[in-house]
């Protein structure tokens, strides 16, 4: 069953800039881990980091069918700072995976604990639907 | 260069879609099927995912025993990640077009463009 595992942060999230360098080093070393643990137990489909939230973009079509890009969004968005897709055999596993990286270090390496989003992915639409 | 194309909506935005009738739901699916074989046939299209409903989801912590503490109670204004596009394009310009395109096909609703962190994806 493959699962999302979304880690979210308010634009307050973009701290990790003022992060010491050891802090940070060791935060993407213990990401790096995970990622080549899991790959090793064959549960990793993919992982990926976002750029800033100040790189962020709304888009909607116009009536015309033109794309209409915006830059402001509420104070209070969460924005995805990146995710994981891992393909496991139950959700329990996807929340013990969601747990290891909630708890990456932060700075002076103590763990961050940060809440992690987890959601089932579909396989794809439902038949009747295509 | 990547982008993802996230499409967000609240458990209300949800919950009114399943209220649609069967062919414009069709119809919609229709449209976004389209869009993906022409991403397909220009080179663009790198994967695309939907999620399940809100109702699935789960927020997850790290407790300081390491075990997972799970809760699935979240403020009702909260935008959930509906599904996804990644596409890898000449330019930012390129992804917004891609991005109307799709939000045209779903009510006009705002589609968040951004762009992969390629200099941490590299270092993995």
């Amino acid at each position: 069953m493959k699962y999302i595992l979304m880690m979210n942060t308010m634009k307050a999230g973009q701290g990790v800039l003022g992060w010491l360098k050891k802090d940070l080093q060791a935060h993407i070393g213990f990401m790096i881990g995970v990622n080549k643990e899991l790959r090793g137990r064959g549960e990793l489909v993919s992982a990926e980091g976002l750029s800033f939230p100040d790189q962020a973009k709304l888009v909607r079509a116009s009536k015309d069918g033109q794309p209409v890009t915006d830059g402001i969004f509420p104070e209070s968005k969460e924005f995805l700072a990146g995710f994981w897709i891992i393909d496991v055999d139950s959700a329990q596993r996807a929340y013990e995976i969601a747990a290891k990286v909630s708890a990456a270090p932060g700075p002076g390496g103590a763990p961050l604990n940060m809440p992690i989003e987890v959601r089932p992915v579909m396989s794809g639409p439902p038949t009747d639907m295509l | 260069m990547k982008y993802i194309l996230l499409m967000s909506g609240t458990r209300a935005g949800v919950e009114a879609y399943h209220a649609w009738p069967k062919q414009d739901i069709d119809a919609h699916m229709a449209v976004l099927h389209r869009i993906n074989q022409d991403l397909a046939e220009s080179g663009e299209f790198v994967s695309t995912q939907g999620l399940t409903e809100p109702k699935e989801a789960k927020v997850v912590r790290g407790e300081k025993n390491g075990l997972p503490v799970t809760d699935g109670i979240f403020p009702e204004s909260k935008e959930f990640l509906l599904g996804y596009w990644i596409v890898d394009v000449a330019n930012a310009e390129r992804a917004y077009a891609i991005a109307g395109r799709i939000s045209g096909a779903s009510l006009n609703m705002p589609i968040e463009v951004r762009q992969f962190a390629t200099h941490e994806a590299k270092s993995r």
